[in-house]
Parts: structure tokens; C-alpha cells; sequence
């Protein structure tokens, strides 16, 4: 199976052919279109029941699609709703966390599951949990923005509503930016702290950022 | 072509008497050689107040801009509102089907008409129930939010709804599911999908305005 990102950054989106017997499983509505020798399934994302938590929990469908062929060569585009980069990683037995929504297909190796990510998560307006992607094979996960990778060894802050994903290595704690007047006049708030050694994905944008900026603009 | 796909621009270079029709508000910027012409016809007198009325169903607008260079060497740079990409699609007779609001400019040889593509189809595709039809031979601009990739189609191709840009109408589409059971293909979040059969061009848009307007929605104070 060969995936190529496309029209990076702006614009990502991902063409995937596949020869018979190739599989790739996708994010509900990420098909924009397909060859019609691909066949389409339904599933239940991890069993019924961590499908229905991650559809309450996770911000994530309940449900994710597999395309396969069985006859002859075809190729799907699959897309994410968000202006932005994709990027695409290997896992080989490693866990990665990805903030909800941000996750679009995976190789059918690689399970999906539902991690519990703390009040402190919560208040840092990533929500209670974050999807866990585990195993062998590669993951396509987007932004909205471009994507920041930064290796961690130590402490480092992220503005809340860009973290994307991160290493299970990596702990988050929630902090002010600066003083109480600086973290709240300066625009920045709550600030994300992550500590530990181990990568960060970041994205160059915030959707809250995009919602309250077009809020101030309607009338 | 400027800055693709982000935020693309055209450029045109037009010598005395050539003129490009283009969509109300497109224009950015142009030399001072260049006449503007607003009516509800195409060029050479055709249509009129029903074809604009037609073209106001179809998500354009009812007025169409004329720029006519009247010296050599002006230029005329246009612009879609969304942020995107455009394409050029050259024309040699035939007719181009192009979902509404992706007509951006052609030259004044090709017509513009609004067409009805069906009930059924425009309920449960999502798409609009009126289509641009543009026909004639010349140059066509489309413009998509997200990128466009073209697609030639030689026997069946499958396109989620909302991502279709425009098609030759040598392709028939029809409405059908996503997977083999029709649940599952709700459940799926993909619903129903267009099937394109026959022979010809397809453009489709990377991303698709309803999913990201369903994301934003929610975050919007309610007026």
C-alpha cells in the first residue's frame, strides 16, 4: 500500500492506492472520493463499548471505515474538515497520543483505543480524554495549521488548543503563562506544560482561536 | 496561476478587445484600460433576466462583470472569496457541469446557464438542485475550497457528496451508498456517494465546506 500527502500545508489531504488484499482503515466522512472496485465497511471503533465512549468522551466517531480491494489496483483520497498539514508516522510497537479529532486513518495493525487524560487535560481545554493509537504500522493524523514536531527533554510550554499529539513519555500539567495579570491580559491564559523527554506535535493554529475571533466579528 | 493552493490568484494578460466574463466581485485588481460591463447576460446577447434568475438559483450571482480591455497589454487579476485553489480547463465544445458557487470566470465564447440536475439527486446528495452549465468552446476558472485534483474517468468512479467540483457531462451520476449495507454506510459517516459512469473529466475539491462549517457551528455564539 503507497499513501502520498498531498497539497501540503494548506490543503493536506492523502491519496492511497491500494493493491488486492490492502487495507486502510479511516475516520468516518474522510473519504472524499475512490475508485469504485473499493469496497466500504462499517465497524465499531474498539468494541461497543470504548466506540461509544470515544464518541462521548473522545470527540471521535463511534464508527471508522475499511477500504479494501479484492479485484483490481484502485485509490481512495481521504481528507480531514480542517484547512491544514498532515502528517504521517510509523509506529513500530510505540504508543502516541492524539488530541480528539485530530486522527484520520491508520493501517489495520494499529489499534485504537481510548486513554484517560486527567482533569488537568480537561482544564486545558484538550478534554478528559485522548485517543491512543498503539501497535505496528503508520497513522495519518492532521491539524488544523501546519504541524510542529519538538523533541522534549525537559520542560516546555505549549499554548492551549495547539497541542496535537504526543509521546505517552510526556506529561501535561496545566499552568498560568506568567503572573496572574500577564496570563490573563497578555492573551494567553492557560498555558499547557509539558515535561518529560519525548516528542511533540504541534499545530500552528487554534480552531477555539478561529471560533473566537469569528465571534467578535458577528454582530 | 498565483499562490496555489492556498490562497490563489489569476492573472490575465489581455490585448485590446479580448474580455473575460467573471463572477460579481472577483476582481482584485486592473489597469486602467479595462471597461467593466454588469448585466444579467453572457456576452453577445443571450439570456437575459430569466438566465440570471436561473443563475441566482444555482448560488451565483444574478449579475455577471464584463472586462473588456480597450488597449493593449492591460492585465486583470481575480480572485475567489473562500480561500483555495482554482483550475484552468481549456474547452473545445461540449458542455461542463460545474457545481454552483465553483464558477469563478471564462472566456466571453463560452455560455453560462443554470441546469437542473434532478430532484432525487439534489436531496440526497447535498449537493445544490442547480448546477452551472457552461458550454462552447474557450477557457473556463473554477474555483473549490481546498485543493482540486482532476479525475478522467473511464468506467465508474465514486465521489463523496460535496466534493465535487465540476464534470463533463459525457459522465452520468447517479446516487448510491458508501458500503454495501446501506445502515453501515450512515453509520460510517459517509452516507450516500455520488457514482460517476461513462467517459470524460472529473475535478474534486480535497476538502469539503460542510464538514468544517459543522465543526465551527457549535463554537459560535448563537445570534
Amino acid at each position: 500500500m503507497e499513501a502520498e500527502i498531498r497539497n501540503r500545508p494548506s490543503f493536506a489531504n492523502i491519496l492511497v492506492s491500494l493493491q488486492p488484499g490492502d487495507r486502510i482503515v479511516a475516520e468516518a466522512d474522510a473519504m472524499a472520493s475512490m475508485s469504485s472496485n473499493i469496497e466500504m465497511t462499517t465497524r465499531f471503533n474498539g468494541g461497543a463499548f470504548g466506540a461509544l465512549a470515544r464518541r462521548i468522551f473522545g470527540g471521535e466517531s463511534m464508527f471508522v471505515n475499511e477500504f479494501t480491494t479484492t479485484s483490481a489496483p484502485g485509490h481512495i483520497v481521504l481528507t480531514q474538515p480542517f484547512p491544514g498539514d498532515i502528517a504521517c508516522i510509523n509506529l513500530t510497537g510505540n504508543t502516541l497520543f492524539l488530541q480528539p479529532g485530530a486522527f484520520i486513518a491508520c493501517e489495520p495493525t494499529v489499534k485504537l483505543g481510548l486513554g484517560w487524560a486527567g482533569f488537568r487535560s480537561f482544564l486545558a481545554g484538550e478534554g478528559f480524554f485522548r485517543l491512543k493509537v498503539s501497535g505496528n504500522g503508520r497513522i495519518w493524523f492532521g491539524a488544523y495549521g501546519a504541524i510542529f514536531v519538538r523533541e522534549i527533554n525537559d520542560e516546555y510550554i505549549v499554548d492551549t488548543g495547539h497541542l496535537v499529539g504526543y509521546e505517552p513519555t510526556i506529561s501535561i500539567r496545566v499552568g498560568l503563562a506568567g503572573g496572574i495579570f500577564s496570563s490573563f491580559f497578555g492573551g494567553e491564559g492557560l498555558v499547557t506544560r509539558v515535561r518529560g523527554q519525548g516528542r511533540i506535535y504541534m499545530q500552528s493554529r487554534s480552531f477555539d482561536g478561529l471560533a473566537a475571533w469569528t465571534n467578535a466579528h458577528l454582530f | 496561476m498565483l499562490c496555489r493552493p492556498a490562497a490563489t490568484a489569476i492573472r490575465f494578460a489581455l490585448d485590446a478587445g479580448e474580455g473575460m466574463t467573471c463572477e460579481v466581485g472577483a476582481m482584485i485588481a486592473m489597469t486602467s484600460g479595462m471597461t467593466v460591463n454588469t448585466t444579467s447576460k453572457s456576452r453577445g446577447g443571450s439570456g437575459g433576466i430569466i438566465k440570471g434568475l436561473k443563475r441566482m438559483f444555482t448560488g451565483e450571482n444574478f449579475f455577471l462583470n464584463h472586462f473588456t480591455a480597450h488597449q493593449d497589454s492591460q492585465s486583470l487579476l481575480i480572485g475567489p472569496s473562500l480561500m483555495g485553489d482554482c483550475i484552468h480547463h481549456s474547452m473545445r465544445g461540449g458542455t461542463m457541469i460545474v457545481q454552483g458557487t465553483s464558477w469563478l470566470a471564462s472566456t466571453s465564447t463560452i455560455d453560462i446557464d443554470a441546469t437542473w440536475q434532478g430532484f432525487t439527486s439534489a436531496l440526497f446528495s447535498g449537493e445544490s438542485m442547480f448546477w452551472v452549465k457552461c458550454s462552447g468552446a474557450g477557457e473556463l476558472f473554477l474555483s473549490s475550497y481546498g485543493a482540486i485534483y482532476p479525475i478522467d474517468i473511464n468506467g465508474e468512479y465514486v465521489v463523496d457528496t460535496g466534493h465535487i467540483v465540476a464534470f463533463e457531462d459525457s459522465l452520468q451520476f447517479r446516487i448510491g451508498k458508501a458500503g454495501k449495507s446501506l445502515v453501515g454506510s450512515f453509520l460510517g459517516g459517509e452516507g450516500l456517494v455520488c457514482k460517476f459512469q461513462g467517459q470524460g473529466r472529473l475535478y474534486c475539491q480535497s476538502h469539503n465546506p460542510p464538514s468544517f462549517g459543522k465543526l465551527l457551528g457549535p463554537k459560535l455564539k448563537p445570534r
